[in-house]
């Protein structure tokens, strides 16, 4: 399989699992449309019988102009010519009508089933864990979410229509040929197996090349959006020309897999040009025969010259929908590979967790990060119900780690984390993470109102439970200056925040949940200290009857810790009541507590 | 702002690369030319068949003709294949290439004013767009030809039927030009939905963790939904209206098909039109309506192409549409190009950056800074602090022309800058953000970032932001890959990496947002110290730390955008309440014993 991953890629998300040799059986390959076309059936049966009106109209067309000819030539009343002339005319109005209801009814099919599975791909990438997002930029999945769907629209849309359609227009006009002489019945059905033959054996070389060329155009993506996300980094560094570098060689990689796809779909396009070529060709000499023998009137060699035309245009059609099928296909694959990486981590059979405040305890937990040196060695620590502990340690110490295993990000690889006494990994994942508000550094903004912001897109959140919060905050005068209020937009080309009022919105939405247990990993890292001890008296507030883990760097923010744990290369270095350790001049806690207020720098 | 019509922008592109396009153009009308033979072919064929003409050979070379016909055509098709994929790829890369170029020098806060996603899709869609315009239209351009040497034939052939058929249509075209216009309006509104569907779900994967944690997935995905329903209805009524337009044309072909039969009816009769003029009618009916259908729908397309090159532009705000289509090298075959080091603006070493009344009001909030002055001399630091949202960032980027500033100016050793934005960046000014973005490479890329790889400079850099001893743990040193937005790094590695990249750059002026966010409190004192090691660069920080505070040599404190007061640290306190309110237990342990 030509799946293109860097090398990190690669070695980040082992999970994901390739697509082996049975991707593309018919039976993989319809499994996912079916299942979402199939609560469309009314919808489709029309798109059927819309269908077979416009097959029915463009197979009788030529008959009738066989009749004109055959009638005009053997000098036949012209009111019958004009009346066959009319009826030629008819036949194309009321054909035209049914097109237009089949692309509404056919888009409409294609556009319901595909937000679906956009919707449903959305969901799943929720469910997976920090390491697939670490793993893959958010440009590269949108091009899987939207770009791969969107190419999987117009096969959910046209594949009936074009497909199956021109399949049994084909099939007509071979029987009718059939009907008209056996010869040419037969002479064409095999120009058009041939060719049907020639598609399909193109189409099996040229997917491999097809999914290459989608997988590069994702990985563009990937690279254009990461750097775009950096633009003000880069324009500040002066390393403009080292990204259009990187650019050149992105598109470099991107136009070797892109010819080779490109060339394929032209190799479709000169076979069925030639096989039409060559198949005219043979019906002119076969029927210049079979009239010199008088089998045949010139009418009806002007019919097989039509229906000839006609063949043309389905397979045609096939042909570029054989191509589309390729990307289908191509896109297919990467959406089921997709769907099926699953999440590492497993829901527990206990539905909740014990009612009321929280004991946290760590037993025996060690934790790797792939391939990485340990970042938590052996800690077992036990935080009593409604008691708060400050995580303090240098960068890289563990801090952050201990935070996310908490929340189930992920699991320890050895020794247990229980929160109430149960162990986390014996309890459904939401039901842990509901109980669990959880403040960091760096706070997300979506581009969405203010209200979807502190919500995170709750609607039934009433206005004056809002108000309260942001008030409690000190974000209620920053309120009241925004144009629109609550449904302000914020985030790009909406209202802009500063990182500290970021990070005091993240916090205002803590207090709109309910959490029991509270973690803030350097919440308020970024506000000034003024600032941080209006935030520090709600959130010690909040912290009242919650039991609470506060990572910081800045002491300060660890005033109303009850127990302080030292963190060392992910080993515990000291743990104990914060009022113990502070006393203690031989604790690394009081060395901290001397570096930070001694106030001259060597 | 000079506007620029769509076709001029692609005729730009286009001359881009003449050779490439002319070859395109000229295979393809070439294609569309050789329709013609079959039509005549068949001609031929029937009036041979029905005695009407005598040709040379009989139906037997007519049917050699058409096999030879045949094969020269999928030999022409494999070559205009091979320059189709290559224009293609070459003028929408042009056109992402110019759009990066642009939005890497634009200055703008978020230097996007839009969110990725939304730019993604602008660089995706839009950029395809016009690569299928400028394919289109070398369609259109070969197709035409077509047309007018098939009417002039059936001109010769039958001028009464030719005239009465091919009226009407020229009417249809008008018609289809007319609803294209709509069908215009349509296509913005269904792109933007669709940019808004690709944004919001950029927007929950980015923020994966957020929703995960706070348990807020489902309502993520119902707003997902709901962008979604509404992208759907407008690309609905998009598809339809498309359809409609291209029923009127097609209809023209069934009832000029009519038409011809209604007034041959009487000739063929009478013997006075034969039934291979029939029949040549019959198939150039076919190919010329299938022009008008093409011309159509690359009228409704060029109207869209319109909208495409307007989004394009929107991304880079303030540069002419022109930038599009500039031409530039692609790199797609040879050398790639060398990074250049950056180039030195400044004639001379900073000795005294001078800035009087800067200003930038956020155009949304009307919030920002006001009538700010700098003083920022060689071999001093100065801190800038205040409460959240006073401006400090602001003025920073205002200063750095990140921003584009209202009013105010500049003077480095006197002499004015009148485009900080061109001149503030290494190596005469270097910049770590208070948020730094790292990128999906090595370490060693992500510190240099371009500048060549030389030892020394790297080795002190890594010194400098007290990284040495991280980088020795990490699995590959500097050549490990940081992940996706230095996901791999710890949050106070992220800000040192960034720190490397700011001192790796040499620069005279170092500009500082809040560097301890993330850091400890004792590998931030190490920093500081290594950092003012260097006597020789002027240093500008946004800071609450009162170690930094005391170390400063002029500290600016500032209030809902203003300069409420400035010096030395001990004279502020004396002075400003805020001050006192800032220093206030900033840090320390106070509370605690």
């Amino acid at each position: 399989m030509a799946l293109i991953a860097t090398p990190n890629r690669a070695r980040v998300d082992s999970k994901t699992p390739t697509p082996g040799d049975n991707a593309h059986t018919p039976r993989r390959l319809w499994r996912l449309p079916a299942h979402y076309l199939r609560p469309q059936w009314p919808r489709m049966v029309l798109l059927a019988l819309t269908l077979a009106a416009t097959i029915a109209s463009q197979v009788v067309t030529p008959l009738v102009a066989r009749a004109f000819i055959d009638e005009a030539t053997s000098g036949a009343a012209l009111r019958v010519l004009i009346v066959l002339s009319l009826v030629t005319m008819g036949l194309a109005l009321v054909g035209q009508a049914v097109a237009v209801a089949e692309t509404w009814v056919a888009e409409h099919v294609s556009w319901t089933a595909t937000n679906e599975l956009r919707a449903d791909l959305v969901a799943h990438l929720l469910r997976l864990d920090p390491a697939f997002h670490a793993a893959h930029t958010a440009g590269e999945l949108i091009e899987r979410v939207d770009g791969d769907v969107s190419a999987l629209a117009r096969f959910f849309s046209r594949f009936i229509v074009y497909v199956l359609g021109n399949g049994i227009l084909i099939l007509a006009v071979l029987v009718l040929l059939f009907f008209v002489d056996w010869r040419v019945g037969l002479g064409l059905s095999l120009f058009v197996l041939m060719g049907l033959a020639t598609m399909l054996r193109i189409r099996a070389s040229a997917t491999p090349a097809w999914v290459a060329e989608r997988q590069a155009s994702a990985d563009f993506y990937g690279f254009l959006g990461e750097y775009l996300a950096g633009a003000e980094d880069i324009r500040a560094s002066g390393a403009g020309p080292f990204v259009l570098r990187r650019c050149a060689e992105e598109m470099r990689s991107w136009w070797a897999v892109a010819l080779r796809a490109g060339m394929w779909g032209y190799a479709i396009m000169a076979s069925s040009q030639g096989l039409f070529a060559l198949g005219t060709a043979f019906a002119f000499a076969l029927s210049a025969m079979l009239y010199r023998d008088g089998t045949l009137t010139i009418g009806t060699v002007y019919l097989i010259f039509q229906y000839m035309v006609l063949l043309r245009q389905p397979t045609e059609q096939l042909r570029t929908e054989v191509q589309d099928l390729q990307q289908a296909g191509a896109s297919l694959s990467r959406v089921e590979e997709l769907l099926a990486t699953s999440a590492r981590l497993t829901d527990g059979p206990a539905e909740s967790l014990p009612p009321g405040p929280l004991a946290v305890e760590l037993d025996g937990v060690s934790f790797v990060y792939s391939g990485d040196l340990p970042a938590l060695r052996d800690i077992s620590l036990r935080l009593e119900p409604g008691r708060v502990l400050g995580v303090v340690g240098r960068t890289g110490s563990g801090k952050t780690t201990l935070t996310r295993l908490l929340l189930r990000f992920y699991d320890p690889d050895t020794g247990a984390v229980r929160l109430g006494g149960i162990d986390a990994r014996d309890v459904r994942i939401d039901a842990v993470r509901a109980r669990i508000g959880l403040v960091t550094q760096d706070v997300h903004l979506f581009n969405a109102s203010v209200r979807a912001n502190l919500t995170l897109f709750d609607d039934s959140v009433p206005d004056e439970r809002l108000n309260a919060v942001l008030e409690t905050v000190g974000l209620d005068d920053w309120l009241r200056a925004l144009p629109d209020g609550l449904e302000t937009s914020l985030g790009a080309g909406g209202v802009g925040l500063s990182a500290g009022q970021a990070q005091i919105l993240a916090c205002a939405r803590i207090f709109l949940r309910d959490p029991d247990i509270v973690i803030l990993d350097e919440a308020s890292a970024r506000l000034d200290p003024a600032t941080e001890r209006l935030v520090q008296a709600a959130l010690a507030r909040l912290f009242e009857g919650r039991t609470g883990v506060i990572v910081a760097h800045r002491l300060a923010t660890i005033d109303f810790a009850d127990d302080i744990l030292v963190l060392e290369d992910g080993q515990v270095r000291e743990h104990g009541p914060r009022l113990a350790l502070a006393a203690d001049p031989d604790s690394r806690f009081a060395g901290l507590l001397r570096t930070a207020t001694g106030e001259v720098i060597a | 702002m000079k506007q620029f019509s769509t076709w001029r922008l692609l005729l730009q592109l286009g001359r881009s690369r003449p050779r490439l396009s002319l070859t395109h153009a000229g295979l393809w009308t070439v294609i569309h030319s050789s329709q013609l033979l079959p039509g005549l072919i068949a001609y031929a064929f029937f009036d041979t068949l029905t005695g009407e003409a005598d040709t040379p050979g009989g139906t037997s070379l007519l049917v050699a003709l058409l096999v030879a016909f045949g094969l020269a055509q999928v030999l022409l098709i494999f070559a205009a294949g091979y320059a189709e994929t290559l224009m293609r790829f070459v003028m929408s890369g042009l056109l992402r290439r110019n759009l990066l170029r642009h939005i890497l020098q634009r200055p703008g806060a978020d230097a996007l004013p839009f969110s990725i996603g939304e730019a993604l899709s602008r660089f995706r869609d839009d950029a395809h767009e016009a690569e299928d315009d400028l394919d289109w239209g070398a369609d259109v351009l070969g197709s035409s030809l077509f047309a007018i040497v098939a009417f002039l034939i059936l001109l010769y052939v039958n001028a009464r039927v030719t005239l009465i058929v091919f009226l009407p249509m020229l009417l249809v075209v008008a018609v289809a030009r007319r609803a294209s216009d709509a069908l215009g309006r349509r296509r913005a509104v269904s792109s933007q939905a669709t940019s808004q569907v690709t944004g919001a779900i950029g927007d929950m994967l980015a923020a994966a963790q957020t929703l995960q944690a706070a348990g807020a997935e489902a309502r993520a995905v119902a707003h997902v939904r709901s962008l979604n329903e509404r992208r759907r209805v407008a690309m609905l009524a998009d598809r339809v209206m498309t359809q409609v337009l291209d029923a009127i044309t097609s209809n023209t072909v069934s009832i000029g098909t009519a038409l011809i039969m209604l007034l041959a009816a009487s000739n063929l009769r009478d013997g006075s039109m034969s039934v291979g003029e029939f029949v040549l009618f019959v198939s150039y009916l076919v190919y010329i309506a299938e022009f008008t259908d093409g011309l159509g729908q690359f009228l409704a397309h060029y109207r869209q192409t319109g909208v495409a090159f307007e989004r394009m532009t929107a991304l880079v705000s303030g540069a002419p549409m022109t930038v599009l289509v500039e031409p530039s090298d692609l790199h797609l075959r040879g050398t790639l190009p060398a990074v250049s080091p950056p180039t030195r603006f400044a004639t001379e070493r900073l000795e005294l950056l001078e800035a009087r009344g800067l200003t930038y009001r956020f155009p949304e909030t009307e919030r920002g800074i006001d009538g700010v002055d700098l003083r920022l001399p060689r071999g001093s630091l100065t801190v800038v602090t205040g409460r959240v949202g006073a401006g400090k960032t602001t003025l920073l980027r205002a200063l750095l022309g990140l921003l584009p500033r209202d009013a105010g100016e500049m003077r480095w050793n006197g002499q004015p800058v009148d485009d900080p934005a061109s001149f503030l960046v290494p190596p005469c000014a270097a910049y770590t953000p208070q948020t730094p973005s790292l990128f999906s490479e090595t370490l060693r890329q992500n510190i240099l970032l371009g500048l060549p790889d030389d030892p020394a400079t790297l080795a002190a850099a890594i010194y400098g932001a007290v990284l040495e001893d991280d980088v020795r743990t990490l699995e590959a040193g500097l050549d490990t890959p940081v992940g996706t937005r230095g996901v791999k790094l710890s949050g106070g590695q992220l800000q040192r990496a960034a720190a490397a990249r700011m001192l790796a750059r040499n620069a005279d002026l170092l500009v500082i947002d809040d560097l301890s966010s993330a850091l400890d409190v004792e590998t931030e004192r190490v920093l500081w110290e290594r950092l003012f090691a260097n006597e020789s660069t002027a240093c500008l920080a946004v800071s609450h730390r009162r170690a930094v505070l005391q170390r400063a040599d002029h500290i600016i404190l500032l209030q809902d955008g203003r300069v409420t007061a400035e010096g030395p640290l001990e004279q502020l306190l004396a002075n400003s309440a805020e001050m006192r309110a800032l220093w206030h237990d900033t840090e320390s342990g106070e509370g605690l014993e």
